[in-house]
């Protein structure tokens, strides 16, 4: 059964939210129409890496202490790839956004189901993580849905 | 998973940090290896009586002007040392990794509680405060004010490279004192960058001191006039015999933490899931190289007939052997690992002696860590795999020593007097804990164990930087603790004035 220490978790958030900062920057690049929004996106990403990184650095006491690890965890579940390229259209673009959103709030939210034994800090930073990546999934679905005819 | 990068790129020459100034010692140079790679990864002087000697000189000289700093304003230095330790959090702790060998998660924990003690003496203008009385007779006030005293010297051990220093030192100056810290030799690198780091946050030169070597600045210490007092965290012989015995000749303030023996219990009604999962973090945790590690788990059978205790018995040594052997160890900064090496190669020796006492004295060995399995292709020379024995009884060497690595005797005990009469049998006082959901045997545990530091459901009894850190019998020596107001207490004359004005 997968065990991934409480380093090896945050490590892999933070790497998800620096892919996310890329892959919306690229994106808002890419389609100057909805530039506003994935810049956004892509500031959000910087923000929540900030604060899994905080929570994290001012509470591995308390993971360590309860002797935690991240039971049954297989981080390989949700690790995406989202390349663009020069030919990736619009639509083709947001359905990769969409997956991406998906894996990465479905990653929080059991993430924040697991360590929910912890101080509160940690499972409540988590949440918020999924809670945004929720929000841009569906504002992501409603852009798919104006670009679909 | 890859081995996060190393922040020491080359063999860094450790200098003693005396008045401001990095000095190179006339003294010998030993290696510091990194226990995982058995790389060198730097060089310390071993310093000589004339070096410690100037560095108290220089403490003392910055004393007058230190003492006379209002207290915000040393507070002010410990905020920004404060800000300096988080903005380098990773490169601090991947440092501890380094040189101790702990995991990366260990080292993140170790600087957290070290910022901790600084973010607790930061409040010194509160703590410091003494008190009054008016009217204490006609027209006579009394009041008490807290002084500081002069020198402090700070000897801490290998194993907690960052933190153990920091038990003290925050407090030692926040009061208005300068210190001089002799870091272990086997790894100083941790005390180096936080004197640099003191340098950047604004400390007065001789502030803050850091002298490296072994027993010559020990015994430099322990003989200076000029030291008011010494705090020191290491084995119970040199704790006692060495440095309670020659600051009380020399008549010096002491807290000297020793070691430790620690028993955990569990109760027949206890959540075994939970009570396993926080045995395996006290003790493997820091490869057992802690005051305060589990040493010795007695499985209780308080109020069970035989048939039903030998039924729980099994149960949980079974569950504590199959959690145990599935500790992944190896070099701790692979994030995957969950134990790593032992100090040196020694300190292997001397655990792996124990083991075969422990097989000598009839214990039997139910997970043999001499079998040494690793993530990632590290030599093999200060691993070792946690070791279980069961069948352990209180007069066997392996239970009543400190061990001082990833090694957990067994114990059988009938009922929770047969339990605490074990842990009394034994010298040493440090920590000890009960796993149970009843009420009454824990108030029974708390009230009756003769231990300082006591967890109720809890693995590793750390106190936080804002409650002492204890410990009774042979494993303190002293009066006063460190951190929070007993470190205070500890750092300052308690001088009480009581005036009339005529």
């Amino acid at each position: 059964m997968e065990q991934p220490t409480a380093s090896a978790i945050i490590d892999f958030a933070e790497k998800l939210e620096e892919d996310s900062s890329n892959f919306y920057e690229n994106l808002a690049e890419k389609f100057a129409e909805k530039k506003s929004v994935f810049l956004s996106f892509a500031q959000e990403s910087r923000k929540n890496k900030v604060l899994v990184t905080r929570t994290y650095r001012e509470t591995i006491t308390d993971a360590l202490e309860a002797c935690f690890s991240f039971e049954g965890l297989n981080l390989n579940v949700y690790a995406v790839t989202a390349n663009l390229t020069k030919d990736t259209e619009y639509s083709e673009a947001l359905r990769m956004a969409i997956e991406l959103e998906d894996k990465a709030h479905k990653f929080y939210s059991n993430v924040a189901e697991l360590s929910k034994c912890l101080l509160a800090t940690i499972p409540g930073a988590f949440r918020k993580v999924a809670e945004r990546r929720s929000n841009r999934k569906q504002i992501l679905k409603s852009l798919l849905d104006q670009a679909t005819p | 998973m890859a081995v996060l990068d190393e922040p020491l790129k080359e063999v860094l020459a450790v200098k003693n940090y005396i008045a401001g100034e990095w000095v190179e010692s006339e003294g010998e140079v030993v290696d510091v290896v990194n226990p995982a790679t058995c790389k060198v990864i730097a060089k310390v002087p071993i310093s000589t009586k004339d070096e410690i000697n100037t560095a108290v000189k220089a403490a003392q000289e910055a004393f007058p002007e230190w003492r006379k700093t209002p207290p915000l304003a040393r507070a002010r230095c410990l905020f920004r040392l404060k800000e300096l330790f988080e903005e380098r959090f990773e490169e601090l702790s991947r440092i501890q990794t380094m040189e101790h060998g702990k995991t990366i998660d260990e080292s993140r924990g170790e600087t957290r509680r070290g910022i901790e003690n600084v973010e607790v003496a930061a409040g010194i203008p509160s703590l410091m405060m003494g008190y009054n009385l008016e009217d204490i007779a006609a027209g006579i006030d009394e009041y008490l004010v807290r002084q500081p005293l002069g020198v402090f010297g700070i000897i801490s051990p290998f194993n907690f490279p960052f933190m153990v220093p920091l038990w003290f030192a925050p407090y030692a100056v926040a009061t208005g004192n300068c210190i001089i810290i002799k870091p272990s030799s086997e790894n100083p690198i941790s005390q180096t960058k936080i004197a640099e780091m003191t340098e950047e946050a604004g400390f007065p030169l001789g502030v803050w001191n850091v002298v490296n070597g072994g027993r010559t600045v020990v015994s430099g210490m322990l003989e200076h006039p000029d030291i008011e007092g010494i705090c020191f965290v290491g084995s119970t012989p040199v704790a006692k015999d060495v440095i309670y015995r020659k600051c009380g000749e020399t008549g010096k303030r002491v807290v000297a933490q020793a070691g430790a023996k620690n028993f955990l219990l569990v109760m027949p009604d206890a959540n075994l899931t939970s009570t396993i999962a926080a045995c395996m973090t006290s003790f493997y945790g820091n490869t057992g190289q802690r005051c305060l590690s589990g040493a010795n788990l007695i499985v209780v059978g308080e109020g069970l007939n035989e048939h039903e205790y030998n039924a729980f018995y099994e149960k949980a040594v079974n569950a504590f052997v199959d959690a145990a052997c599935k500790i992944r160890v190896g070099y701790g900064l692979d994030e995957s690992v969950q134990m790593g090496p032992l100090r040196d190669k020694s300190k292997k020796e001397k655990v792996t002696g124990f083991i075969e006492k422990g097989i000598e004295e009839g214990a039997k060995l139910r997970l043999d860590g001499r079998n040494v399995k690793l993530l990632g292709d590290w030599p093999h020379t200060c691993f070792l795999n946690p070791t279980v024995f069961e069948d352990v009884t209180a007069d066997m060497t392996i239970g009543k020593e400190e061990i001082f690595g990833p090694v957990a005797s067994i114990i059988r005990a009938r009922s929770l007097d047969e339990a605490i009469e074990t842990i009394h049998s034994n010298p040493f006082g440090n920590a000890a804990s009960i796993f149970t959901s009843s009420g009454k045997f824990a108030r029974e545990f708390q009230y009756r164990v003769l231990c300082g530091n006591i967890g109720i459901n809890i693995g590793i009894v750390a106190p936080m930087a804002f409650f002492p850190f204890s410990g009774m019998k042979d494993s303190f020596f002293g009066t006063l603790h460190g951190q929070g107001q007993e470190a205070i207490r500890f750092f300052t004359e308690s001088k009480v004035v009581i005036q009339r004005w005529f």
